[in-house]
């Protein structure tokens, strides 16, 4: 369990990380909070021949709130996600991620960018319509988050563009709903729902090789469905159209089912308006 | 010091067809079973009759038998060259046929002297077992598996050994460091003064380090052809799932036949013990299935039973001794036994527990196994649990719920005897060429005054240093820190077996209780004649010598010493100089320790998700040397049951790959997944020199049990299969509505 051979590089500037990982011809690779690219080299299941060390690019952390949208340098730890009001969605949802040492390393974009489906911050990223910023050797680009998740870990950035920043809408109500075999594990099957620019997002994670838009859902929470009884509808929508597998700890069966479960309880916070976020950025007390 | 990496089998069964080692790097050596030395193996003998042996070599010969069996071992200056090194190594495999369940017959055999791969096969049988069934009110049958799963020591296996020449020295992380240098001298055809085993502080054991592995040998036959060099070895997490001993993976087909009122007549069936690809040394293939035919009907009275007990051979890691061996899976197996024989009865399920329980009436009682239990204070623990828990209270909340609605509670049970402190009548492991019965302490008397305590345990975090202490300082009236224990050192300690079995309180305790005696009754009868007292009327507190009834002391330990060690013109007729001794210790028979588990949890309905509300230990564990320590060994061992019963299982797949490789995937308990525990304590003495009972493994056998009867209390659904997650209770919830 020791990574094969790499070189290391730790620029200070986002224009030296990119040119650092150019210069790799796509075999570099970029170390964030390194929880998950830390166990892939010592498992050498990941093999760069260059790491390139993002943790002293001071530019790439920091949190900075907009009218409606609130935008999280890609750097920034998750622990700071956790301390920040400005986006109560994203602090309540990373609470669910792993333990205090792994939030205090790990960051929004290193997760966004790793692209697990079961993860926390891509469900949140694409319930509130973010929008990620990319900076390659020809500049910079915008990705819209719906065009962002290719397959299991798999991302649309090119080999030589480093993830800049996520900006996510602050969404005028959520909710957040998880299930998993332990405190601090992946999910098993997590919801995001969100109201943003008066349309709903809702995000399964967990059932599929992407967090997943059950737009059956979405429709029906745009509807403005009474609220009595609109958990139990998402979560037939979501039981009707989710497609899902069967792993070591659930069957698709279950794992359709608790997705199920997770959005009608995501929907019901939502709309129970107790953590509801105004478009001015606060939050609305019970 | 230069630094091993094992080359590791990717398949679960295959011929080793070439090696091809041409593309090494400089600077790096590699080992086969093809290098001269490497032509040994481990073998663990018994004298079981049918007990077919076979041999474990240090790095596979001809075929590999699991997949992360070691094939090669590469020597570099560090680990991570010889990792880079063990990639260029090509390896051709042939695949054969793999079997990983013990229950199903090979199509390839994993060894050629075993065809149906059953290493070992024993039938207990006592009374008319077929006659009480005939004769019974209601019979009851359960198919039962349960889950493999293993220690995980926070430190994985380690050592280092050097050969320098003439001796050999092995660090190591083991539980059994004196074992380890009898059977490595044996091994290596070495005399065993030419071999110094030191395990020093060790990061945890649980059972998983009482076993002496191909990778342990492998190192010494390394160290041995690289003469003054020290070669280490350190097993990391992915090595410890793939390839350290792991337990629990039985299959039990059983019967009970009951009367009218509850009371349990008989117990007929079958189990079959998957011991992995190889008999594991010195244990054998016997460790699990003896044990779980031997003790499976545990704290309950039943004269006929007759039980079929296999011990099968797979090609998955082998199967050792793990905390609580094979009893967390038989009561289980017995608690379901009696949970439905209380449902089919219409019986309370704790009145049926206690209308079988053996009771202090019944002391000494012979199980129908022949091991006679020695505490019979089962129905006072477990009314003393129930007490503690509020019964009365919850039941009365179940009821509300079940009317009034809320999530359902479910109220479970497991009642069990931990054989303890095993003497050379009972001895551990099946009649192996040594019996386990004994240990040795020597007492030391230092010149000044100052006690050194060299001791056969050894520690893997258990606090045995401080208990052992404890023992001596109250024996000998001297301050706990003036006591020095040193263990763990074959060159220091006269012998001792080591950690397993729940044995280091009764056994080494025991011995050292001896020793302290004998030293301190050395001390009075020296004191006695240089201070010209009654030596009936001396007595020593605080390491200062006093008359009955005097507050002034006459002398102290430290000036009775210097007597002994320096001034021997001062030694009366008849003493030889020096303060010390050394004593053996063996029960010959053991101790039982009485242990009762009651669990309150509540089920989420939508979820399947089980929510722990209270859990209760109340154990008989003999005379408490140290509360906290007592404390820590049974809240350790529930944690463990706990994580076994709902989290922990190592999968493979129909081809013998480990699908939980990592930590991932294979799910060890937090501190999150554990309640609060309430641990209490009813202190019957033992008959050895302490009162005490052993106390290591009895928490990890009730919990499984407990979870499942809370289960079936809740819903009447019965689970037949282990660990109880969320997935298959819901589903089985979905079965038992007819959803499904």
């Amino acid at each position: 369990m020791k990574p094969a051979p790499f070189s290391y590089v730790r620029p200070s500037s986002v224009g030296e990380a990119v040119e650092a990982l150019s210069a790799t011809d796509g075999e570099g690779k970029l170390l964030a909070g390194g929880q998950s690219l830390v166990p892939l080299l010592a498992m050498r299941l990941a093999r760069p021949t260059t790491l390139i060390d993002l943790n002293h690019v001071s530019a790439l952390a920091g949190i900075t709130a907009a009218t409606g949208r609130v935008n999280f340098g890609s750097m920034t730890r998750q622990r700071d996600l956790i301390a920040q009001s400005e986006h109560p969605l994203v602090a309540e949802a990373v609470r669910w991620i792993g333990h205090a040492a792994i939030r205090s390393r790990g960051t929004i974009g290193g997760s966004l960018a790793h692209a697990d489906p079961s993860a926390e911050l891509p469900a949140v990223a694409l319930a509130t319509n973010a929008v990620l910023r990319v900076q390659g050797p020809n500049g910079d680009r915008a990705i819209a988050i719906d065009d962002w998740f290719e397959t299991m870990l798999q991302t649309t950035i090119a080999d030589d563009e480093i993830l800049v920043e996520a900006d996510l809408a602050a969404p005028t109500r959520w909710g957040f709903a998880e299930m998993a075999r332990r405190e601090g594990d992946f999910a098993l099957v997590l919801a995001a729902v969100a109201e943003v620019d008066s349309h709903w997002r809702v995000v399964i994670g967990g059932v599929g090789a992407r967090p997943w838009r059950c737009e059956a859902a979405e429709a029906l929470l745009d509807e403005h469905t009474n609220p009595e009884q609109v958990g139990a509808a998402i979560s037939e929508a979501v039981q009707d159209t989710v497609e899902t597998f069967d792993d070591l700890h659930a069957s698709a069966s279950y794992r359709s089912a608790m997705a199920a479960h997770v959005a009608g309880q995501a929907t019901t916070h939502a709309l129970s308006l107790d953590r509801a976020l105004l478009s001015d950025g606060t939050v609305v007390a019970p | 010091m230069r630094h091993v990496a094992f080359l590791r089998s990717s398949y679960g069964h295959a011929a080793i067809t070439n090696v091809d080692f041409s593309e090494l790097p400089p600077g790096v050596d590699v080992f086969t079973s093809a290098t001269p030395g490497f032509d040994i193996s481990l073998r663990a003998l018994s004298a079981l009759p049918g007990y077919v042996e076979t041999d474990q070599p240090p790095l596979a010969r001809d075929k590999v038998r699991f997949a992360g069996e070691p094939v090669a071992a590469i020597v570099a200056a560090d680990r991570y060259l010889a990792e880079d090194a063990a990639e260029q190594l090509i390896i051709d495999y042939e695949p054969l046929a793999p079997t990983v369940s013990a229950w199903s017959l090979p199509q390839v055999p994993v060894h050629d002297a075993a065809p149906d791969n059953v290493l070992l096969s024993r039938t207990f049988d006592a009374g008319d077992v077929d006659a009480a069934f005939a004769g019974a009110a209601v019979a009851v049958r359960r198919e039962l598996t349960t889950n493999r799963h293993g220690g995980n020591p926070i430190e994985g296996r380690a050592g280092v050994a050097l050969w320098d020449g003439d001796r050999l020295t092995f660090w190591s992380g083991t539980q059994i460091p004196h074992l380890v240098r009898n059977l490595l001298a044996e091994l290596l055809e070495l005399s065993e003064s030419q071999v110094r085993v030191v395990a020093p502080d060790v990061g945890g054991g649980f059972g998983t380090k009482a076993v002496i592995y191909p990778e342990d040998l492998a190192l010494c036959l390394i160290a041995r052809s690289l003469p003054g060099t020290p070669v280490k070895w350190v097993e990391d997490r992915a090595e410890h799932l793939a390839s350290a001993t792991a337990a629990r993976d039985h299959h039990y087909e059983l019967e009970a036949a009951f009367d009218a009122d509850g009371t349990l007549l008989a117990i007929r069936g079958e189990a079959w013990c998957n011991i992995g690809a190889y008999s594991v040394y010195p244990w054998t293939a016997g460790i699990e299935p003896l044990m779980a035919g031997g003790l499976l009907t545990g704290p309950y009275k039943v004269d006929n039973y007759r039980c079929t007990v296999r011990g099968v051979a797979t090609n998955t890691a082998p199967a050792g001794p793990y905390r609580g061996v094979a009893r967390p899976a038989t009561v289980y197996a017995m608690e379901c036994l009696l949970d439905s024989g209380a449902a089919a009865l219409g019986l309370d399920p704790f009145d049926i527990r206690r209308i079988n329980l053996i009771g202090p009436d019944d002391v000494p009682y012979r199980m129908p196994t022949r091991l006679v239990d020695d505490t019979g204070h089962y129905g006072e623990c477990l009314d003393v649990a129930v007490e503690r828990i509020g019964l009365v209270e919850l039941r009365a909340e179940q009821a509300r719920r079940r009317t009034e609605g809320g999530k359902p509670i479910g109220i479970g049970l497991a009642a069990y005897n931990e054989l303890t402190g095993l003497g050379r009548a009972a001895s551990a492991g099946p009649r192996m060429p040594f019996r386990t019965g004994h240990e040795a302490c020597t007492v030391r008397v230092n010149p000044d005054g100052k006690v050194l305590v060299l001791s056969g345990v050894t520690s893997q975090g258990q606090g045995l240093e401080t208990t052992m202490a404890q023992v001596v300082a109250e024996v000998m009236g001297v301050p706990y820190d003036d006591v020095d224990v040193r263990y763990g050192d074959t060159d220091q300690s006269l012998w001792g077996f080591g950690a397993f079995s729940s044995r280091q309180a009764v056994i080494a305790g025991g011995a050292t209780h001896r020793a302290a005696v004998a030293v301190r009754d050395d001390i009075i009868r020296l004191a006695a004649e240089l201070y010209e007292a009654n030596a009936d009327d001396l007595v020593i507190e605080h390491g200062l010598i006093k008359v009955v009834g005097s507050p002034n002391p006459v002398g102290s330990v430290a000036d009775v010493a210097r007597v002994a060690y320096l001034e021997s013109n001062r030694l009366p007729a008849g003493f030889e100089p020096g303060l010390d001794a050394t004593r053996f210790y063996d029960p010959v028979m053991g101790a039982f320790a009485a242990g009762v588990q009651v669990a309150a949890i509540e089920i989420d309905p939508v979820t399947g998700e089980i929510e722990i509300m209270d859990w209760v230990c109340i154990e008989d564990a003999g005379k408490i040397i140290n509360h906290q320590i007592v404390e820590g060994q049974i809240a350790g061992s529930i944690a463990q049951g706990i994580g076994g019963a709902l989290y922990e299982h190592l999968i493979y797949d129909e081809l013998g790959n480990l699908s939980t490789g990592t930590l991932m995937d294979y799910l060890m308990p937090t501190a999150a997944e554990i309640p609060e525990l309430q641990i209490g304590h009813i202190e019957r003495a033992a008959d050895n020199p302490l009162g005490v009972r052993g106390v290591g493994e009895g928490g990890t056998l009730g919990p499984a049990a407990v979870l499942a009867s809370a289960v079936h209390d809740a819903f009447g659904i019965e689970i037949d299969e282990l660990p109880v997650s969320p997935a298959k209770l819901w589903t089985a919830m979905q079965t038992a509505r007819g959803d499904v």
